[in-house]
């Protein structure tokens, strides 16, 4: 092998090695870092509303309007508290004061209430199946094809529950649904049409606010 | 010749001219006050009616105050007529856009009604305007975790957690929920950083089983966990049927399962709050009476002395612990009893069942009615397959009528169990 010969192969092997060294450096940068985050499947996340923002009891730790909702969660409300689990694309769920209940859901279009205590609304969308069971099975289904509403309510020592009925809504659940009391404060005449009672009880208000100097002055026995 | 500007008719112009504009300026301001001042009484009975009229009517009585949009906003929220909500708070922010609250209102507003991008930057605004407290960063934590952005979406929840203790559980609980139940993913999305933190996840892991774990992270965290902590964890244990990993919390690690009482012969005080492996003696008993006695103890210097005083439950469990033993493995129990005129259709006796399942494996003969003398007595029982804890009580033999009367004394002493080849 000539020198010339010689020197050419070592400027390829130089090349070589170098073009190497780069392809180890750049697979070596694009691995992930060791110790990084985790980083969960991507999953559907249902998000609650609570009545008045109070807190209700989700897995055992307090949750507030705009809490996220995985599923498995047990959900509880209190005597004055009601809920709303927004499911998307798969519907909506209202839950009436004293409920406890599970609620699990998937991608796949499948949401089911296992209500252990109280009263609840499952609204489904089109191509989604809810179900609401109770201890004593299935209380009911809605249709996949069709979608659908479940109104469910199974006291603490009920035999059976009471389905589609009504009386899961008249229970308190989806209170705040609709505008009752702006309804029916619309036409109640009165002072800005809010009634007459209350046009009283705000102009008395306000009156005895601005006259309570006049009255009660700073002295009170009266004396100079 | 005098000078028109400073002769002492315009003077007094001056002046009345200037107390004109002052009592008017005075009437203005008064009349600003009083709308306002209505406005927000008008606001209030909005808030307790829900009434859209009256909200309205605060809002037209003082149109630049953001309290009155917010009123009408709250109003229209729980009527859930959002869009108008939406607007009432925009209005709002623009008019006190430092204030954070107005932000995350408008934030889950936007949220309520799928504008995610929208919520995202109320809520960013929101976090601008209160970066270090923790009701911005949660909500906005949230919503990140509904739009799929996990990294960024968990460093919102701690931040909020670190801000706000409150939220530790519930950051646990979304990370335990979102891996699926992996603990060392749950330990990296939470990012423990302190002993509190470990406290807080040794709790929740003992809740969801993970017994094993939770005994770890709470001997990460020994140094800073208080007797408090341990019985808490102690009592989750117990709960979870995790008996080895709660008797480890209390003893230490053991690698060999040694079946033993814990103070036998009653020598040390009764509680009633022992809850892990003492002996456990229920708050409210009828017609019964238990106390510790050092008259004539069979051995050491106490006894156990129960009084019988009438109708009790015979099923009730009058005093129990519960004590470690090996899967598929023969035992032995002894004990002293000493009784005083005992009267009864169903007599004491101690039983032993699975810690879990609750299924019987043995029991004493019945207690002698009368005994004047201390008479020790033993009974023998195996385990079952998957029995890693027995539970020793006092109780009364079946019973033929209801209410089945107890009446006397009995003394019980000396207990041990002995591990049979």
């Amino acid at each position: 092998m000539s020198l010339k010969q010689r020197k050419c192969l070592t400027a390829i092997g130089t090349v070589l090695l170098f073009s190497i060294a780069q392809i180890s450096v750049q697979v070596g940068f694009a691995q992930p870092a060791a110790g990084g985050l985790p980083v969960p499947p991507q999953q559907f996340i249902a998000r609650l509303t609570t009545r008045n923002n109070l807190a209700i009891t989700v897995n055992g730790n307090g949750a507030a309007t705009g809490s996220s909702i995985l599923t498995g969660a047990t959900i509880e409300t209190g005597p004055d508290q009601s809920a709303t689990v927004n499911l998307g694309p798969l519907g909506v769920l209202d839950i009436a004061p004293n409920t406890k209940l599970v609620l699990t859901y998937d991608e796949h279009g499948n949401v089911k209430v296992m209500l252990l205590q109280g009263c609840a609304v499952l609204a489904t969308r089109k191509k989604t199946e809810g179900e609401i069971t109770t201890q004593q099975g299935s209380a009911g289904k809605t249709d996949r094809k069709q979608g659908g509403i479940l109104d469910v309510c199974f006291p603490p020592g009920a035999s059976s529950p009471v389905v589609n009925q009504g009386a899961a809504v008249a229970a308190g659940a989806g209170a705040g649904v609709g505008a009752p009391a702006g309804a029916a404060a619309a036409g109640a005449g009165g002072l800005f049409g809010i009634g007459v009672p209350a046009t009283i009880a705000i102009l008395v208000g306000a009156g005895s606010a601005a006259l309570t100097p006049v009255f009660f002055q700073n002295n009170p026995s009266g004396a100079v | 010749m005098l000078n028109k500007t400073t002769g002492p008719l315009p003077q007094l112009r001056l002046r009345i001219g200037i107390a004109v504009l002052a009592i008017l300026a005075c009437l203005l301001l008064i009349l600003v006050s009083a709308r306002t001042g209505f406005s927000r009484l008008v606001g209030k009975y909005a808030l307790l009616t829900y009434s859209i009229p009256a909200a309205n009517e605060a809002v037209s009585l003082a149109p630049s105050d953001p309290e009155a949009h917010r009123t009408l906003a709250t109003v229209f929220s729980h009527l859930r007529l959002f869009d108008g909500a939406k607007n009432e708070l925009e209005t709002a922010t623009s008019l006190r856009p430092n204030d954070d609250y107005l932000w995350l209102e408008l934030g889950n507003v936007k949220d309520e009604l799928g504008d995610t991008e929208g919520a995202l930057a109320a809520f960013n605004e929101a976090v601008r305007f209160a970066p270090y407290y923790a009701h911005s960063r949660w909500q906005r934590g949230n919503l990140l975790l509904r739009m799929g952005h996990y990294p960024e979406a968990f460093a919102d929840l701690r931040q909020a957690a670190l801000s706000n203790r409150d939220f530790l559980p519930n950051l646990i609980d979304l990370a335990w929920g979102l891996s699926r139940g992996d603990v060392k993913a749950t330990e990296q999305l939470v990012q423990l950083n302190d002993d509190r933190a470990r406290i807080a996840l040794a709790r929740f892991l003992a809740r969801h089983g993970q017994a094993r774990e939770a005994v770890d992270q709470f001997h990460l965290a020994a140094a800073s966990a208080t007797e408090e902590n341990k019985l808490d964890l102690q009592r989750q244990l117990i709960d979870a049927k995790a008996f080895k990993e709660a008797f480890e919390l209390r003893s230490g690690p053991t690698n060999e399962t040694t079946a033993v009482f814990y103070d036998g012969g009653f020598e040390g005080p009764l509680s009633f709050d022992e809850v892990v492996f003492g002996w456990r003696i229920p708050r409210e008993q009828t017609g019964v009476s238990i106390s510790l006695d050092a008259t004539q103890p069979q051995s050491g210097a106490k006894s156990l002395r129960i009084q019988f005083n009438g109708n009790s439950n015979p099923s009730a469990s009058l005093i129990s612990q519960t004590v470690l033993v090996k899967p598929q493995h023969r035992y032995r129990i002894n004990f002293a009893v000493r009784t005083q005129d005992v009267v009864t259709g169903a007599l004491p006796l101690i039983s032993i069942s699975d810690a879990v399942s609750g299924q019987l494996l043995g029991s004493s003969p019945a207690f002698p009615q009368a005994s004047n003398s201390w008479q020790v007595l033993s009974f023998e029982f195996a385990t079952l397959e998957q029995t890693n804890a027995v539970i020793l009580s006092l109780q009364r033999n079946r019973c033929s009528s209801d209410p089945c009367p107890i009446f006397g004394l009995v003394w019980l002493d000396s207990f041990s169990i002995e591990e049979l080849k």
